[in-house]
């Protein structure tokens, strides 16, 4: 029951005392997994530590706690994917030319930070561009591939440049 | 954070469209004296360019099938997985991706657990289930059938009544008692804690089995029949005990409760271990050995851990 005469207190421990196991069900509904619910929970509630909304003001704070679990559970979703991608590819190659543990870490990681710089460009730029950074195809050949002329090709390296030089700024 | 300036955003822009023209083979003469003109005219233009830079090289030094396979997946997110799951899995050695793929028919099936989740279950005959890390049975009470469809599952049935498993190789009766089926493989596992059971492989002669026995079923053939492992049964209870026992037979037990890669050099797999370990919370587990154990827990990521040994420091 709540006093309608008293309005909530929110500290960040009346907070996590009161939501917490709400969320983690809510997670853990999206997730199938009780490990992965417990640890995105957390870190929605350091969010919403480190955050700049001062604690007293949220009025609504399940539909806040929501907006920012969504948001980590849909990057955790895209490096889940990622991470799943990166061990199916390793998985294809011959076991003389896997990288150490060490090397498979580090790309790993690297991965997933640029994995991050290009997330928000639309298919075909990323496409593009990856072809173009990674397989060394010329623009002409990305054209073909992509069904459109070269400037295209051009217009979208640079747009996936831009993207990238921002997300850095 | 601050949103970048307008002046930095344009900078960024003039510097991202000058490597896209250089890139396409088809900067003159003229444009390259441009492009330099442009970086030697602010400070802030060579360091955007230098940035760009910075960035190609990032993505030059990664091995490029690799990479390419990585970033370029069919669909980022939950879809992606799903597909992944039915298409890929049978290519995967299995030590990569344990546990970290749920394929369709365990999402549709009654009952299914997530890794690292157990679950009990009381059906209305007063047949009692539970449900191991990572499984899925499917339960047809009126013809007195499970399906266990992946991983494990324990079957505790009342007297006078008997529940049959159906598993690819074959069937389990289990009668009054309690029997636990894993499916591993190419096999099945069958333990019998209590009363008795029989063992159908689709081909060949049953095999019925008494308490305190263990059997593999697999469709040629049941056997042979060897005493219980405890190491094997404790989940029931939460937990895995050892005595005596090499690390390995632990690890790999370990790991069906972790979502994620673990892995530990190999010689480790022979130190002995004794103990009760409670699969709750299989990281602390991981601590308590590093604790006793000559080894280190190398956690590059919650799902990507490697056991190294310690090297002496004396």
């Amino acid at each position: 029951m709540i006093d309608a005469a008293t309005p909530p207190q929110h500290s960040l421990p009346a907070l996590y005392r009161e939501h917490r196991s709400w969320l983690e069900a809510w997670l853990r509904r999206r997730l199938g997994n009780a490990w992965d619910a417990a640890d995105l929970s957390q870190d929605t509630f350091l969010k919403v530590l480190a955050s700049a909304q001062p604690l007293a003001e949220i009025r609504e704070p399940r539909a806040y706690l929501l907006t920012v679990g969504k948001r980590l559970l849909s990057n955790f979703h895209q490096r889940r994917s990622l991470e799943q991608a990166y061990l199916n590819a390793l998985a294809q190659l011959p076991e003389q030319s896997l990288p150490s543990a060490e090397q498979r870490w580090i790309l790993l990681e690297t991965l997933q930070a640029l994995d991050e710089l290009l997330d928000g460009l639309k298919a075909p730029v990323r496409k593009a561009f990856l072809w173009s950074q990674l397989e060394g195809l010329g623009y002409c050949a990305i054209a073909e591939r992509l069904g459109v002329s070269e400037r295209t090709v051009k217009r979208y390296m640079a747009q996936a440049y831009e993207h990238c030089l921002l997300a850095q700024l | 954070m601050a949103a970048p300036s307008t002046e930095a955003r344009e900078v960024v822009r003039a510097a991202a469209r000058w490597l896209a023209l250089l890139e396409s083979g088809k900067a003159s003469e003229l444009d390259l004296q441009r492009l330099a003109q442009w970086r030697a005219s602010s400070s802030l233009h060579e360091n955007a360019w230098q940035k760009a830079q910075l960035l190609r090289q990032r993505f030059a030094q990664l091995p490029g099938e690799l990479a390419m396979a990585t970033l370029d997946r069919p669909d980022a997110g939950r879809r992606a997985l799903l597909k992944q799951a039915l298409g890929v899995a049978a290519l995967v050695p299995a030590a990569w991706l344990l546990g970290r793929q749920m394929p369709l028919e365990a999402w549709t099936a009654d009952v299914h657990t997530a890794v690292g989740e157990r679950r009990r279950l009381l059906l209305s005959d007063g047949t009692a289930l539970q449900l191991n890390t990572d499984s899925a049975v499917d339960i047809d009470l009126p013809a007195r059938r499970l399906t266990l469809v992946r991983g494990e599952v324990a079957v505790t049935v009342p007297a006078g009544v008997s529940m049959a498993v159906q598993v690819p190789f074959g069937q389990v009766a289990v009668s009054a008692g309690e029997a636990c089926v894993r499916l591993i493989d190419q096999a099945c596992r069958v333990s019998v804690l209590s009363g008795t059971a029989t063992l159908q492989p689709l081909r060949g002669a049953a095999l019925a089995l008494q308490a305190g026995q263990q059997a593999s079923l697999q469709a040629g053939g049941a056997g042979p029949v060897t005493a219980l492992d405890d190491l094997l049964l404790g989940w029931r209870d939460g937990v895995l005990r050892l005595d005596d026992r090499p690390l390995g037979d632990l690890l790999r037990e370990l790991r069906r409760y972790r979502a994620g890669v673990l892995r530990w050099e190999p010689a480790l797999e022979t130190l002995r271990v004794t103990g009760t370990f409670r699969l709750d919370d299989t990281d602390r587990v991981l601590t308590l050995l590093a604790a006793s154990l000559p080894l280190e827990v190398h956690a590059r990521t919650r799902y990507w851990v490697t056991l190294a040994a310690r090297e002496n420091r004396a």
